[in-house]
């Protein structure tokens, strides 16, 4: 949900020598992403997408790298990061696999078929498995409802999943 | 009357002139040879303002979802004072049961950069931003191919087809959302655009004086601009020929229904999918000659006519005009983006409400007061009446909180509110039979709708 507050006033930042947002990445974004649009504020979320892309999260270390990079404070880039449901401020699993729960998907069962796969994996939805490799989420319409129920795993959608066959599509995954 | 020929399905295979999984992305020398850029070429060689007026002049409609008449839209940009102005357009797709866009944008892309390029022609508009929702991530990537493309092509970029804008090489870019229904309302996704939350700003001052980065701004949907090329080929009276006339008696200045429609249909029919037709066609004969009926050969029990926002048409609602003066005619809100979701004898209703009001309790953006708190207690409400602790005034309370919330009611800023609003209503007013069987079954004492006062 967009507008739950995050504790970030006391939020404690983990933080290490390395940065997340390094040079090669900057160059690419300042040769890429920056030239595209007429205020640095508006890559925010290019910017976040690139860092993601590349780490899996994004932690609140690397928004402090994004706000310096793109000459902002440190509470904008977070008021933005923390508004869009994309944008994982926590580690999340080697998979994310986000089950459409919206009207057509539900009228076309999903709800058993997210059982399963909760069962499956042993979690609960928003949780991600022991082992960092799943993590389980129900996501609001994914935009294809005429080969409903649909799912989305990191950036690839399998669409007229059944229980079994989408079971054994995670057994596939590496 | 069925559509004579596919006219935004031509190059994607679409029953009844082709088979969906033949469906494959119509490159830019594909897309060439069948007439492509054709429409863009012709419309260089027109003054700006002459295309503005033959767009006017079809009275095409808005396909994203208002249904606002894009060529007056067009015509309330101010002069042009030499600096920057833009082009948003809406691909965040995000209404639940509406899939048509992504259609569009994984096989005919260019069908759409035709449109944005003769869009920013008309309206002196230097800059496009293709704002696509974070989840079509292959969507996205045949996007950005498409624009490389149609750089190549000279369409935008240096010695552009459109020659210079405002002084500028016209540019053209995608931009990607990152899971946010709201932003696909149209200030939302400017605020998202210039990198804040997507919150709605207060209109007025309205996009097209003061839009994205304080500049005119255009914003349109997909297929809104995928349907400027066909027009600028075949001109207003074809447009006009298909579709339905505005209401008898109406004035003039009221828009009509004309042209085709991508109507996406899902849900428990046999062929769900998206199939292009006339404005006009009725329910019937979409899911009968479409989409091959209903789904083992069940009943039908409602459907949703244009994403879940638009409300519900009833069981004897069946034979519903599909145009956009639907709302008027059937009770629900209106023709939305024409994502209709079909629903048969067996469906909970009670179910199904508590799915569409959650999904606006979860997409609500906070910002305003009656939609943050007031969809989430509709969804608590609902939620308890599905289980079986619901009472009779929880049904009247459902009304009371829904007809308190929307920009119609005037309580919030944009129309998210009247979404969850219009749907709860209809459905409320339409299946109240469904409503009261669940809460009867149970022995509560009713409470007053306000306890203290």
């Amino acid at each position: 949900m967009a507008w739950i507050v995050k504790n970030s006033a006391t939020m404690k930042i983990d933080r290490r020598e390395q940065p997340w947002l390094d040079d090669a990445l900057k160059a690419e974004l300042e040769a890429n992403v920056l030239p595209s649009y007429p205020t640095k504020q508006a890559a925010t979320l290019p910017v976040l997408h690139a860092v993601q892309h590349k780490h899996n999260w994004i932690p609140l270390q690397a928004i402090e790298e994004v706000a310096d990079f793109l000459g902002l404070s440190h509470a904008q880039v977070m008021d933005t990061a923390t508004f869009y449901e994309d944008f994982w401020l926590k580690p999340k699993g080697k998979y994310l696999i986000m089950v459409c729960q919206s009207i057509t998907c539900e009228l076309m069962g999903q709800v058993g078929l997210l059982e399963r796969i909760k069962a499956k994996l042993g979690i609960d939805v928003g949780q991600t498995t022991q082992d960092g490799r799943f993590t389980l989420m129900a996501a609001e319409c994914l935009g294809s409802c005429d080969t409903a129920p649909v799912a989305l795993v990191n950036e690839k959608l399998y669409e007229s999943i059944t229980a079994t066959n989408f079971e054994r599509i995670l057994d596939d995954l590496e | 009357m069925p559509l004579a020929e596919p006219i935004l399905c031509k190059r994607i295979p679409t029953p009844p002139w082709g088979d969906p999984r033949d469906r494959a992305l119509v490159t830019l020398d594909q897309y060439l040879e069948t007439d492509g850029y054709q429409a863009l070429r012709q419309a260089v060689k027109t003054d700006p303002k002459d295309v503005i007026d033959l767009v006017k002049a079809s009275e095409l409609r808005g396909r994203g979802g208002a249904g606002f008449p894009a060529g007056m839209k067009w015509s309330f940009l101010p002069p042009e004072d030499g600096d920057r102005r833009y082009l948003a357009i809406n691909c965040d797709e995000a209404e639940p049961g509406t899939f048509k866009d992504r259609m569009i944008v994984d096989f005919d892309p260019h069908i759409l950069l035709e449109g944005i390029a003769i869009c920013m022609h008309a309206c002196r508009l230097d800059t496009a931003y293709i704002y696509i929702r974070g989840e079509y991530h292959a969507q996205a990537k045949t996007l950005q191919h498409a624009v490389a493309e149609a750089y190549k092509y000279s369409v935008f970029g240096k010695d552009s087809i459109l020659g210079q804008i405002n002084g500028r090489d016209p540019q053209c870019y995608v931009h990607r959302g990152a899971g946010a229904y709201i932003c696909g309302e149209e200030t939302a996704l400017l605020e998202s655009l210039e990198g804040k939350r997507g919150w709605p700003r207060i209109k007025p001052p309205f996009p097209a004086v003061e839009g994205a980065f304080a500049r005119p701004t255009i914003i349109n949907n997909v297929e809104t601009l995928a349907m400027v090329g066909p027009i600028v080929l075949k001109g207003a009276d074809w447009f006009k020929s298909m579709g339905t006339q505005r209401p008898e008696g109406a004035p003039p200045t009221v828009p009509a229904s004309f042209g085709p429609k991508l109507y996406g249909v899902s849900g428990h029919v046999n062929r769900p999918g998206v199939y292009e037709d006339e404005l006009g066609i009725t329910l019937s004969e979409l899911i009968e000659n479409h989409c091959g009926g209903m789904r083992n050969g069940k009943k039908f029990k409602a459907a949703i006519p244009g994403g879940i926002s638009m409300g519900i048409l009833g069981t004897d609602q069946y034979d519903a005009k599909l145009d956009f003066d639907i709302g008027k005619a059937y009770g629900c809100l209106g023709l939305g983006t024409a994502g209709v979701i079909v629903m048969d004898e067996d469906t909970d209703i009670v179910a199904a409400t508590r799915n569409i009001v959650r999904f606006f309790a979860h997409e609500s953006c906070g910002q305003c007061t009656p939609c943050r708190e007031g969809t989430a207690w509709m969804y608590k409400l609902l939620t308890r009446i599905e289980n079986g602790g619901g009472t009779t005034n929880d049904l009247d309370l459902l009304l009371e909180l829904a007809g308190s919330m929307g920009s119609m009611p005037g309580t919030t800023i944009c129309g998210l509110a009247d979404g969850a609003n219009w749907a709860v209503r209809t459905i409320l007013n339409k299946f109240r039979g469904d409503f009261e069987k669940r809460v009867r079954k149970q022995r509560y004492v009713s409470l007053p709708v306000a306890a203290t006062r």
